[in-house]
């Protein structure tokens, strides 16, 4: 019995094997992104286009993503991490290829200043290209906030939750905070009017301050449950990324249940997250990986992703075919002297991370 | 007073019922949900099966996830029996406290632990041995089977030393051989333990994100990768509608296989 258990095996196990250069011949490019990151036609177009055949695989976490890279021939061609904290350490231990701009044609396309921000955690943008970008602001259920703040409330502002007595009266109709001590500290920084690229614990003891005054009102800490709490008008305040709230507001409007949810890009400015299409070093098919990069960056590919996702594209040339809706919604592509306020999150040290997620730990725990 | 304990029986027993009944039921009516929302109601619609049907990366996933749950069930079942009838049967045997450890230890081994090293342990064989070529299906299927096997082995040897050996001895007595023995008692004897293993094991791999997220390879996403990966732009009710048709054929799996154990029970008695 064992025997023949071992000989079944075996043979599955060869036939496996057997299998896999038989398609190796074909073209192809392994993508590995977040679940429904692109357009609906899009790898369909670009198969037609280039003959290359596209698979694209799914991961829930840019941790899954990290793990599968360092521990090496994770198998893709094309990953997508958020630049910051992912990309940039990524980079940092030399996980990615570097791009032949030979290939990549299509970079005229993109937005000087985006490339630049991103050539601080890549330096000559030598391995990445910019894919979907977004902000990390606040979400409100407005009739809910004016009914608790009254009409002439300073809503652009993040005083609106950072002070107490806002915070109090908000807290009957629900305050949501992301699980994220990077982005948190950041924002309560920008509050104080403090360097968010700060290296003092004094700063970070400051922060922690400001989230222990409105700790009693907060609902919860979490990293996508607003999406439907907000829609729902469960919860009427959320700390979240642009592309979930928006869809929240989406999602409220389709369900007509009378909740009017509105994205607010604070005026003390908001973070800026951008996720990147880069090469692994040890990436089977990096030809082909080139042409799915350059291929994105075509700008009527690149703005029916936008349309489909609702998050803006790295693109300057798609701008004017990305739907009117998208385009011209502030929350998306915010004006230019909003964008002169968004800010990258900073390159901190360790002892200085350690520092601040033992103080976040605290605000959670309400000690 | 008799009264008064069945209406509380009663009670319970609805409660119970409720308990595990009323969140699939709300899972399916909210497939027919018009809207994106899940949970909001706004009239009703088949258009998410609609969508379902195109939509090639959730069904891809679903099948191999339903291969890929069989393979290691059966799998688990053959490895599970041979490790609990070794526990059970063989007594003391040098090596047995080691071998008791490593079956149970991924029953207390935190999830991404397993994950983690296994994916390490196939990166390594690839980089000596040139095998895995490519993660994907064989690699989740190994994977899913080192600690499938273990509750599978919890299940069946307590079946196996609840078993009244002396029925087996009487068979051995009257001449037949071990294996025949195995075959015609053992395994109708204990055959409620092998199914409950196996679809223990079948729920197992088919629920399982975190293992197979790190033992996956490029072309091959489970369902419940898919799942997870999608809250990233919003769960859609198509993993409802989904979800609706995997209970729909389960229970109808069910039904049949009832039926047909109550005939061949029917014809038993009959005879």
């Amino acid at each position: 019995m064992r025997t023949a258990t071992c000989a079944a095996f075996a043979a599955a196990m060869t036939c496996s094997l057997a299998v896999a250069p038989a398609r190796a011949a074909d073209k192809v490019v392994h993508l590995y992104n977040w679940s429904d990151y692109i357009a609906e036609d899009t790898l369909e177009t670009f198969t037609k286009e280039t003959g290359i055949k596209a698979v694209y695989d799914v991961y829930d976490s840019n941790e899954v993503l990290e793990a599968k890279l360092l521990a090496g021939k994770s198998g893709y061609d094309v990953v997508f991490p958020t630049a910051r904290p992912f990309a940039m350490r990524q980079i940092k231990s030399g996980l990615y290829r570097k791009l032949d701009k030979s290939k990549l044609p299509n970079l005229k396309n993109m937005d000087p200043g985006l490339m630049k921000a991103l050539a601080s955690i890549d330096p000559g943008n030598a391995h990445g290209v910019p894919y979907m970008w977004g902000t990390t602001g606040i979400g409100i259920n407005v009739d809910k906030v004016k009914a608790a703040l009254g009409e002439s409330a300073d809503i652009g502002s993040l005083a609106m939750i950072f002070k107490p007595e806002n915070a109090k009266k908000l807290a009957a109709c629900g305050i949501s905070f992301l699980d994220d001590q990077e982005e948190t500290f950041a924002m309560a920084l920008r509050y104080l009017g403090r360097d968010v690229a700060t290296k003092n614990k004094t700063d970070i003891d400051a922060a922690a301050e400001a989230f222990k005054a409105i700790r009693p009102y907060i609902k919860y800490f979490h990293g996508s449950q607003y999406i439907n709490d907000l829609a729902n008008g469960d919860i009427c305040v959320a700390h979240g990324y642009s592309g979930d709230i928006l869809q929240a507001r989406t999602r409220a409007a389709e369900a007509k249940n009378g909740v009017n949810i509105r994205y607010i890009i604070p005026k003390e400015g908001a973070v800026l997250w951008t996720d990147m299409m880069l090469i692994p070093k040890d990436a089977p098919n990096p030809a082909e990986a080139h042409a799915y990069i350059n291929f994105i960056m075509k700008p009527e590919v690149v703005a029916k992703i936008s349309n489909f996702v609702s998050y803006a594209n790295a693109n300057k040339a798609a701008n004017d075919l990305v739907d009117p809706e998208i385009r011209n919604d502030p929350g998306i592509y915010p004006p230019d002297e909003v964008m002169a306020k968004l800010y990258m999150l900073p390159d901190n040290d360790q002892a200085l991370i350690r520092y601040r997620v033992r103080a976040w730990t605290r605000v959670k725990t309400g000690q | 007073m008799r009264r008064w304990r069945s209406f509380s029986l009663f009670s319970v027993l609805a409660f119970g019922y409720a308990f595990l009944y009323v969140p699939i039921l709300s899972l399916i009516v909210y497939s027919f949900n018009e809207s994106r929302l899940v949970t909001v109601w706004a009239g009703f619609s088949t258009k998410w099966y609609g969508e379902l049907l195109q939509n090639d990366q959730i069904l891809s996933a679903a099948w191999l996830s339903l291969k890929i749950a069989v393979l290691n069930a059966s799998g688990s079942v053959v490895l599970g029996s041979l490790a609990g009838l070794v526990l059970a049967r063989f007594g003391r045997f040098r090596g047995r406290t080691a071998f008791t450890t490593l079956i149970t230890a991924p029953l207390v081994m935190p999830e991404v632990i397993i994950g983690l090293s296994l994916l390490l342990m196939f990166v390594t064989l690839q980089n000596f041995i040139g095998w895995p070529g490519e993660r994907g299906m064989t690699t989740i299927t190994i994977a899913h089977l080192t600690f499938s096997t273990a509750y599978v082995t919890v299940v069946i040897q307590s079946r196996l030393s609840q078993m009244d050996v002396s029925i087996e001895e009487a068979a051995l007595d009257l001449g037949a051989k071990p294996a025949k023995v195995f075959f015609v008692i053992t395994v109708p004897v204990i055959a409620p333990a092998l199914v409950a293993g196996w679809l223990l094991a079948f729920t197992l791999s088919l629920d399982d994100l975190v293992i197979a997220s790190f033992v996956s390879g490029p072309g091959a996403s489970t369902l419940p990768m898919v799942v997870y990966s999608s809250v990233r732009l919003g769960v859609s009710p198509q993993i409802n509608a989904l979800a609706t048709i995997i209970v729909c054929i389960v229970t109808v799996a069910i039904l049949i296989a009832g039926f047909i154990m109550h005939r061949q029970e029917k014809q038993r008695r009959n005879a």
